[in-house]
C-alpha cells in the first residue's frame, strides 16, 4: 500500500508544487486561476471534453438499453450466446485499432463514406459508442435476469402490457443499476485519449486528456499542462464522490453469463431481431472492414519492417510486466483486506481495497504529466519511457484485477482461512498448495486483461515514447498521421492479433481449468 | 483431561440507531470438562454459542479471559498452529484440487514432501475410515460422508488430542450419519482423543456420547447424561429447545 500511495502520490504532489499554488500568496495563486478562466481556449476544452463525453454516454446507455432489452426479450435469437460474447471484444481492442475500424468504414474510402465530417465531435461519437454500446449491452442484460421468473409470469396472468411490464417489472430494477452503468461511461469518455486524438481533427474537437498531451509535447507549456491535469483531476474527483452515492456498482468483467430467463415477449419477433442485428453489425463491421482492407494493403512490407517486430516486443514488454505488477499489487492489496475482513477488522479491509480502486479517479495522463514534470529535472524522461510505461500501466490495470480477482479471493478466504489455519499452513507452501491452484482462473483473467490493455494503451507511450522506443499502438499512431493508411490498418491487424493471441494464451495456461469443483 | 475454566468472550455487536452506529457486547463464559476417550456433545439452540466454544478452543476466536486446561497446561496463548487441535467442520474440509491422499498429506506435511512413514501412516489412516480404495480421488468424486470420513482421516494422522466437531453431520443423510459417528467413537476410544461434538440433532448426541452440555446464551446451563438430560428434560430451556413446552 505503501508503494502504491508513493506512485499516486509522488506524481500529483508534483503537480502541486509545480502549479505554485502551493507555495505562493493566496492572491497571486488566485490569480494565476483567474487568468485560466478567463483563457477561451481552456473554456473550449471544458466544454467540449463534457459534451463529447455527456453526448456519448447518451447515446451509448439509450441504445445499450433498447438492444439488451431486445436480447433479454427475444432469448432464442439465432447466435445469441456468439453475439453476446463477440460483444465483449471491445474490452480487448485496443482503441487506436478501433478508430482504425472505424475509418474502415466511415472514412472517404469507407462502406459508409462520412468524408470530412468523421473527424471530429461525429468520429469521436461513432468510435465512443463502438466501444460502449456493447459495453451498456453487458452491463445492462443482467438486470433483466436478475427479475425473477415469477414476477413474469405473474405479470401473464395479470394481462399485463409491454408498458405496464416496463414500468412495473423492468423500470424498477433498472431505476438501480442506471446511474452506476451512466456513470462509468460517463468517465471512460471523458479520460478517452486515442480516440480523441486521431479523431478530434484540431483546437475544436480537443479534450482535457488530448490537450495535456499537446501541452507537453507540442506546446512544450508544462504550466498548462499542469492547469489541465489539475482540472482534470477535480472532475475526475467529483465524478468519484458521486460514485460513493451509487449503491449499485456495475462490474467490468469479460465473463458475462448469457443464460436467458424465459421472459413472455409481445413485441414483434422481427422488430427484435432487427434492432439485435443493426447493433451487431455496428459493433462488428469496423473489425470486419479493417481486416478486410488489412488483406488487400501491402502485407509483405509491414511484415518484413523491423520496426514492427521491434515494437512488438516493446509492446509485449510492457503488457506482460504491467499485468505481473498489476496483478503482484492486486494480490498483496486482497490478501490483506480479506484478511482483516475475516477477523473482523471491516475498517482496515475497506481501506486495503479501496487503495487499489482510488487509482480510478485519477487518469494516466495525468500520473503520466506528473511523473513527466517530477521527473524530467531529474532525467531524460524519454530515455527512461518504457519503465515509466509499464509502471503506469500497471497501476492503471489495479482496479481491473481488484474487481476480477477480489470475489474470488473474497469467497476463498471464507472457505479456506480457518482450514488453513488449523493445519499450519501459510507463506509460500500455502501460495503454491492451495491459493494459486484454485484461483488460477481469476488470476488467469486479470493477468490476461491488464496485459492486453497495457500493449494497447496509447495514452502514457504518446507521452514518453519516442520513435525508438514505439509500441505497436504508437507505431501504427506515426503511420496513421503520417497518411500511411493501409500500413496503418496492417499494423492494426497485427496489434489487434497479438492482443487477442496474447489474451488466449494467457488465460488459457495460467488460468486453466480445475477439473474438479468446489468441495 | 480438557479443562474449559471461565472462558469469556463477546462478539461485537453494532445495533444501528439514527445514522449512529453503537457498540455494545453480548458476553459468553464457558467452563466445562472433557476426559480422554470421550465425545464430549454440546446441543443448545442457534445462537448460543456452541460453535464459538470451539472457535475459542481452536484459536480462531481469542478468549478475553479464562483458560484452556490440557492436562493443567494452559493452551489459551498458543497460536492456532501450536495448539494440539483438529477441527472437522460442516462442509470445506477438503481443498477441491487435491486428491484424497493428498488431502491428507497436507494435514502433516504442507511441503507435501512425505516420508516414507508418513505415506504408510496416511495409508494406515485411509484403511482405518474405509476409504483405501479411493485415495487418488478428487473431493468432487466422493459423496458427502465419504468427504467427512477423509476429513477425519487426516485428524488422525496429524495425532492431536483433542478433536471438534463443528456439525460435521449435518449435512448427511440418518444412514451416512450413524455410519460416521459410529467411526468417530471408534477412533476416540482407540487413540484416546477429547472430543467435542456440536449437533443440532438430538438424536446424533444420544448416539455419540454417554455426556451432553447443553448450551443456552453463551453459558453452559447443564452437563449430565446424554440420555437424562436429552430425553427427560427438567429444565424450561431444554424443554423449549425440544419443543416440549
Amino acid at each position: 500500500m505503501v508503494l502504491l500511495a508513493f506512485f499516486i502520490s509522488a506524481p500529483l504532489l508534483s503537480l502541486f508544487f509545480a502549479s505554485n499554488l502551493l507555495g505562493r500568496q493566496f492572491t497571486q495563486a488566485q490569480a494565476v486561476t483567474l487568468s485560466f478562466w478567463n483563457n477561451p481556449y481552456l473554456q473550449r476544452v471544458i466544454v467540449f471534453s463534457l459534451l463529447q463525453a455527456g453526448l456519448s454516454t447518451l447515446l451509448s446507455v439509450s441504445l445499450g438499453l433498447i438492444v439488451a432489452r431486445a436480447f433479454a426479450r427475444f432469448g432464442k435469437f439465432p447466435l445469441r450466446h456468439i453475439i453476446l460474447s463477440l460483444f465483449g471484444l471491445p474490452l480487448v481492442v485496443p482503441a487506436i485499432v478501433a478508430v482504425l475500424g472505424i475509418i474502415s468504414v466511415y472514412g472517404s474510402h469507407g462502406w459508409l463514406p462520412l468524408g470530412s465530417k468523421l473527424y471530429g465531435l461525429t468520429g469521436i461519437l461513432l468510435a465512443h459508442l463502438f466501444f460502449n454500446l456493447p459495453l451498456a449491452i453487458r452491463l445492462l442484460l443482467p438486470v433483466w435476469q436478475s427479475i425473477p421468473q415469477q414476477h413474469w409470469r405473474i405479470s401473464s396472468q395479470l394481462s399485463m402490457t409491454t408498458r405496464q411490464q416496463w414500468k412495473h417489472l423492468e423500470w424498477p430494477a433498472l431505476r438501480e443499476a442506471l446511474p452506476g452503468v451512466v456513470l462509468l461511461i460517463f468517465m471512460l469518455c471523458l479520460t478517452s485519449f486515442a480516440v480523441v486524438l486521431s479523431l478530434g481533427g484540431g483546437p475544436k474537437s480537443t479534450t482535457l486528456e488530448v490537450a495535456i498531451y499537446q501541452s507537453l509535447r507540442f506546446d512544450f507549456d508544462p504550466s498548462l499542462a499542469v492547469v489541465l491535469s489539475l482540472l482534470q483531476l477535480g472532475i475526475s474527483l467529483l465524478l468519484a464522490l458521486l460514485a460513493t452515492k451509487l449503491t449499485y456498482k456495475p462490474d467490468v468483467e469479460a465473463t458475462l453469463n448469457t443464460f436467458n430467463t424465459q421472459i413472455p415477449h409481445s413485441s414483434s419477433k422481427l422488430f427484435l431481431g432487427l434492432l439485435i442485428a443493426v447493433a451487431s453489425v455496428f459493433v462488428l463491421s469496423p473489425l470486419l472492414a479493417m481486416i478486410i482492407e488489412a488483406f488487400q494493403g501491402p502485407i509483405n512490407e509491414v511484415l518484413t519492417d523491423s520496426k514492427l517486430w521491434q515494437a512488438a516486443a516493446f509492446s509485449l514488454m510492457i503488457g506482460l510486466c504491467a499485468g505481473l505488477i498489476s496483478v503482484s499489487l492486486a494480490w498483496s492489496l486482497l490478501s490483506a483486506s480479506t484478511q482483516h475482513a475475516y477477523w473482523g477488522n471491516k475498517k482496515l479491509a475497506s481501506l486495503f481495497e479501496l487503495s487499489g480502486s482510488i487509482i480510478y479517479v485519477v487518469p494516466p495522463l495525468v500520473i503520466g504529466t506528473g511523473l513527466f514534470i517530477l521527473l524530467s529535472q531529474t532525467i531524460n524522461v524519454f530515455e527512461w519511457a518504457i519503465p515509466l510505461v509499464i509502471i503506469i500501466n500497471g497501476l492503471m490495470g489495479l482496479p481491473f484485477v481488484i474487481r476480477t480477482l477480489g470475489p474470488a479471493i473474497r469467497q476463498h478466504t471464507m472457505r479456506y482461512q480457518r482450514l488453513c489455519a488449523g493445519l499450519d499452513l501459510h507463506g509460500w507452501q500455502r501460495f503454491k498448495q492451495i491459493d494459486f491452484p484454485l484461483l488460477r482462473k481469476p488470476i488467469g483473467l486479470s493477468m490476461a486483461l491488464v496485459t492486453s490493455m497495457a500493449m494497447g494503451d496509447l495514452g502514457v507511450i504518446a507521452l514518453f515514447g519516442t520513435p525508438e522506443t514505439a509500441t505497436l499502438p504508437l507505431l501504427l499512431y506515426q503511420r496513421l498521421s503520417a497518411y500511411q493508411i493501409p500500413q496503418a490498418t496492417i499494423t492494426a491487424v497485427f496489434l489487434l492479433m497479438s492482443c487477442l493471441v496474447t489474451f488466449w494464451l494467457l488465460e488459457h495456461f495460467i488460468g486453466k481449468q480445475q477439473k474438479a469443483q468446489y468441495a | 483431561m480438557l479443562k474449559i475454566e471461565q472462558l469469556k468472550f463477546s462478539y461485537p455487536v453494532t445495533t444501528s440507531k439514527a445514522k449512529k452506529n453503537t457498540s455494545n457486547t453480548h458476553p459468553m463464559c464457558f467452563d466445562l470438562t472433557v476426559n480422554a476417550g470421550e465425545i464430549l456433545s454440546i446441543v443448545g439452540p442457534s445462537g448460543s454459542g456452541k460453535s464459538t466454544l470451539l472457535n475459542l478452543i481452536a484459536g480462531f476466536d481469542k478468549a478475553k479471559s479464562g483458560e484452556i486446561l490440557l492436562h493443567g497446561q494452559d493452551i489459551n496463548h498458543y497460536d492456532i498452529s501450536k495448539r494440539p487441535v483438529t477441527t472437522v467442520f460442516q462442509e470445506h474440509n477438503l481443498f477441491p484440487h487435491l486428491d484424497v491422499f493428498t488431502n491428507i498429506a497436507i494435514g502433516i506435511q504442507p511441503s507435501l514432501k512425505l516420508s516414507y512413514d508418513e505415506k504408510l501412516e496416511i495409508n494406515l489412516a485411509l484403511e482405518q475410515v474405509g476409504l483405501f480404495e479411493y485415495s487418488s480421488r478428487k473431493p468432487a468424486e466422493l459423496s458427502g460422508g465419504q468427504r467427512q470420513r477423509v476429513a477425519i482421516a487426516r485428524a488422525l494422522v496429524r495425532k492431536h488430542e483433542v478433536l471438534l466437531l463443528d456439525e460435521p453431520l449435518a449435512a448427511l443423510g440418518p444412514a451416512m450419519r450413524e455410519e460416521i459417528i459410529e467411526l468417530l467413537k471408534q477412533i476416540v476410544i482407540n487413540e484416546n482423543i477429547m472430543a467435542l461434538l456440536v449437533s443440532h440433532q438430538p438424536s446424533d448426541a444420544i448416539l455419540a456420547s454417554e455426556r451432553c452440555a447443553f448450551i443456552n446464551e453463551g453459558k453452559v446451563l447443564i452437563i449430565d447424561e446424554t440420555k437424562q438430560l436429552l430425553q427427560h428434560p427438567q429444565q424450561a430451556e431444554i424443554k423449549a429447545y425440544l419443543g416440549l413446552s
